[in-house]
């Protein structure tokens, strides 16, 4: 799920940088440290919308370095079990699949994909299969999945996925 | 396992009513999702309650049917358990469970990584059968087998090392590491690697094995198989390698339905342990500075010396040797530096056979074979450049057409057994690879002249193994069946005997050991005619290059070995430290002191030490075979020698050719190299005196 909220963020510069473009570097900064980020609170920082404030630096004793607090507001993206999300195939094998919902990283076990689905190593890339063949999911396919479990981790989120329920499995377009 | 099913107990303490199931008996259902619906059996609460499941499981049975009231304290349903049989980072992929705050008991139920690269990914020993099995299955259907392949050295070939940009045929690219800034990489594929893949994948399912890095192996995999349809994801690297030192361990893992269908190729023998389904490829070298850069450590609890480090420590050698030298008489004391400071295996016995080759004017055929072998092991490659700016590269190798040819034999074997053996039964490639090798040479008989030390049993010679593995029988002496003789030079008895033989029966091929030596490497009879015995020509290369391998001994002559090295393994009888018998290395270390102790005094016959620590890596003195007892006090006397060794390596004695004179116990034996060059050596020995006290 994606939020819109305000978060908080302290940006240590050092002193080559304090000139009339200081603002604009602590700006910078901000949005090459913070976005791409994971949290295991509020997910995946996706991207930085808006720079509310910028405090009063404070320079940091027998350093040199200045400390700014800065407060932005940001698109997270959370995952959370049971949510339902699109994902792009990356990695078929014999155990499952691998899926990629941006970035977050997800495992599909065969055993949670519809049992009818069979898979086929030999084609290349390897996928798994319909009996009537109706029905093909590979690599760089698109799959509409489920969470039913995530694993946060101090620098990213990984999540287990299903595609046993209604209206799960290959997005056609 | 079976006792995880746990009975859904009537949620309140009044009887009630199930209204709806929500699921079906045998229905997987996750924590929280809706079982069935239900009122109180009063029947005047209108409103419905919801039943969740409180664990995730599968619905064994259903007990109440809808519109049935239940007790208090019957059980409505029962659920069994989900036995988290798929782990990907310590959660089950099946129900989502967190296995970190779970109770241990379900810890270690999925222990086995089945998928080459993701070693997070686990799943139970049972589900592991299971999909073992369904490989296995759809392999004898296909008629396919699997094909363990290594990169480094026997595809490839990688340095790191500054090299011309414009080289053609040898590719480029980045490693980018977190943490470390990175480095450049530059591969040459093994000539005809994309002829091979391609008809290898047809007989096999292709694995990549290697002890590169992750990134690394992909890297190099994806300059083989840019649309991975050789290789797909089925690369396993040294991340996801159990053990640093060998890949045998894997692959329980990823055959847990055993290894009858896997058949290896690789250049190292012992990072499978001398398994008997490896194919020993000769190791491909194209850039001469570098050895094998993913080579695994050395065992550290093993004899220290070993092969791997012996050979990284020449690689080093090599590279701060000049490459290409203006005058003769330097690339001399290089190449006489080269050879002593390679300790072991066949390469010394190919340098030697240079030297010798050169001198004795062989014939251009019969030297066609060890001179490859030369060309790719230490000589200057002949670089061309053409008229695109690109330089050329001569690379004769042409292995990988054996090779293909020997995996061809191999899969025909094997299914030709399936076929007879009916279904159900699957041959082992354990046994039918050490089969198709002995097939190579059987029928013929040979005689040894020269090759084995008079003292040493022929049954514990490594020619003798080699030839065994190929399905040569070797006998002492001549008798009727006798097919072949292999001499490593005219003159000697069994060398004229042969001629008065072989006008009677006209039948007797007398050969250089290079044609055994090549006979293995290719698993073909190779014709004769090219490996003819010189009159009067000297091939000294008695050793089988270290490739050329043969399986573990049979159990007899082990008996014997056991007596000759304490650990009693095949490895330690080739290594040639242990070849030396405690007085020997007493008189070593006493010898290392006095160079100490002296000041650097020259001598002149610097040179013939040397010889004799050749001759002695071949014919131990006698009474090193006589006192067993003398073993244990051997290895410590080594383990000080090796010491002192370093020591003399850290103060760059290892320049100067070590005067090791010690008394000759063995009476010279007739395989001896000969004396008369004696005196250019002892030539080279004072100028390579001089230079180093210049350098003083």
């Amino acid at each position: 799920m994606f939020y819109h909220i305000s978060l908080e963020h302290e940006i240590l510069l050092h002193p080559r940088y304090f000139g009339p473009q200081l603002l604009d570097i602590v700006k910078q900064k901000l949005y090459t440290e913070v976005e791409g980020t994971c949290t295991g609170k509020y997910g995946f920082v996706i991207a930085v919308t808006a720079i509310d404030s910028i405090g009063a630096g404070l320079i940091q004793p027998g350093q040199g370095f200045v400390v700014y607090p800065v407060k932005y507001k940001a698109i997270v993206f959370r995952p959370f079990k049971g949510e339902v999300l699109d994902a792009i195939v990356t990695q078929v094998n014999k155990v499952g699949m691998f899926a990629q919902i941006g970035p977050l990283s997800c495992f599909i076990s065969h055993h949670s994909i519809p049992a009818d689905m069979e898979f086929c190593p030999n084609v290349n890339p390897p996928c798994y299969k319909s009996k009537q063949e109706d029905n093909v999911i590979q690599e760089e396919d698109v799959i509409r999945l489920k969470i039913v479990g995530t694993r946060v981790d101090a620098t990213g989120i990984f999540a287990i996925g299903t595609l046993m329920d209604d209206y799960l499995g290959l997005v056609t377009q | 396992m079976a006792d995880k099913t746990m009975p859904i107990f009537v949620p309140s303490e009044k009887p009630l009513k199930v209204v709806k199931w929500k699921v079906k008996q045998g229905v997987f259902v996750s924590q929280g999702q809706i079982l069935f619906l239900y009122n109180d059996s009063s029947g005047n609460g209108t409103d419905l309650k919801k039943y969740k499941a409180t664990r995730a499981g599968t619905i064994s049975s259903i007990k109440v049917k809808e519109g049935d009231i239940a007790e208090p304290g019957t059980a409505v349903a029962e659920l069994e358990e989900c036995r988290h049989p798929t782990v990907m980072k310590e959660m089950c992929a099946e129900c989502g469970a967190d296995l970190r705050t779970d109770e241990v008991t379900n810890r270690d139920v999925a222990v086995v990584p089945m998928v080459h690269s993701v070693p997070e990914l686990k799943v139970s020993e049972e589900l592991a059968q299971k999909l073992g099995r369904e490989d296995a299955e759809r392999l004898l259907k296909d008629r396919k087998l699997v094909l363990l392949v290594d990169l480094d050295q026997t595809l490839v070939h990688t340095t790191n090392d500054n090299i011309p940009p414009n080289l053609k045929g040898v590719l480029h690219f980045f490693l980018r590491s977190p943490g470390c800034p990175g480095r450049w990489c530059h591969t040459r594929l093994r000539p005809r690697t994309k002829e091979f893949l391609e008809s290898a994948s047809k007989n096999y399912e292709l694995h990549v094995c290697t002890f590169g890095a992750r990134q690394y192996a992909h890297a190099v995999a994806d300059l083989l198989d840019p649309e991975k349809k050789y290789f797909s994801h089925r690369i396993l690297s040294r991340d996801e390698c159990f053990d640093a030192r060998t890949k045998a361990a894997n692959l329980k893992a990823l055959f847990p339905c055993g290894d009858n269908m896997v058949c290896i190729i690789d250049d190292r023998e012992d990072v499978w342990r001398h398994a008997s389904n490896l194919i020993h490829v000769r190791p491909y070298s194209f850039f001469q500075s570098t050895g094998d850069i993913n080579a695994p450590p050395p065992p550290v609890d093993e004899k220290p010396k070993d092969k791997q480090l012996a050979s990284g420590k020449n690689g080093a050698q090599l590279n701060q040797m000049p490459t290409l030298d203006a005058e003769p008489e330097q690339k001399d004391t290089s190449k006489q530096k080269e050879t002593k400071d390679d300790s072991d295996n066949g390469k010394i016995v190919s340098k030697e056979a240079k030297s010798s080759s050169s001198e004795e004017k062989e014939s251009e055929e019969a030297d066609q074979e060890s001179d490859e072998r030369i060309a790719q092991e230490q000589a200057e490659p002949k670089w061309v450049e053409t008229s695109d700016g690109q330089i050329e590269v001569e690379d004769p190798d042409d292995y990988l057409i054996y090779l293909d040819d020997i995996l061809k034999r191999i899969h025909k074997h094997f299914y030709d057994y399936y076929d007879k053996m009916g279904k159900n039964q699957i041959p082992d490639l354990k046994s039918i690879i050490p089969e198709v090798k002995s097939e190579v040479l059987a029928g013929t008989s040979l005689v040894f002249s020269g090759l084995v030390p008079t003292h040493q049993r022929l049954e514990t010679s490594r020619a003798y193994q080699v030839a065994r593995s190929l399905g040569a029988e070797v006998t002492q002496d001549y008798s009727d069946k006798t097919t072949h003789l292999v001499a490593v030079r005219a003159g000697t008895a069994k060398v004229n005997a042969s001629r008065r033989m072989g006008e009677g029966k006209n039948k007797l091929h007398v050969v250089t050991p290079e044609w055994l030596w090549s006979c293995a490497e290719r698993w073909e009879r190779v014709d004769e005619r090219l490996y003819p015995l010189q009159r009067g020509g000297q091939s000294s290369s008695r050793r089988p290059p270290a490739h050329c391998s043969s399986p573990p001994p049979a159990p007899a002559p082990v008996a014997a070995m056991r007596k000759r090295t304490p650990s009693g393994r095949f490895m330690d009888t080739i290594n040639p430290l242990l070849s030396f018998s405690s007085d020997d290395i007493a008189d070593m270390d006493r010898e290392v002191e006095d160079i100490f102790n002296e000041s650097d005094e020259s001598s002149s016959d610097e040179e013939k030490p040397r010889d004799d620590d050749l001759d002695d890596e071949e014919n131990p003195p006698e009474d090193r075979l006589m006192s067993a007892s003398a073993e244990n006090s051997m290895q410590d006397s080594l383990q000080e020698r090796l010491q002192q060794e370093e020591a003399t390596n850290d103060s760059e004695m290892d320049d100067e050719p070590r005067p090791r004179k010690r008394p000759r116990k063995s009476p010279p034996s007739d395989d001896e190299p000969p004396d008369d060059d004696d005196s250019s050596w002892n030539l080279m020995g004072a100028a390579l005196e001089k230079e180093l006290l210049a350098q003083d």
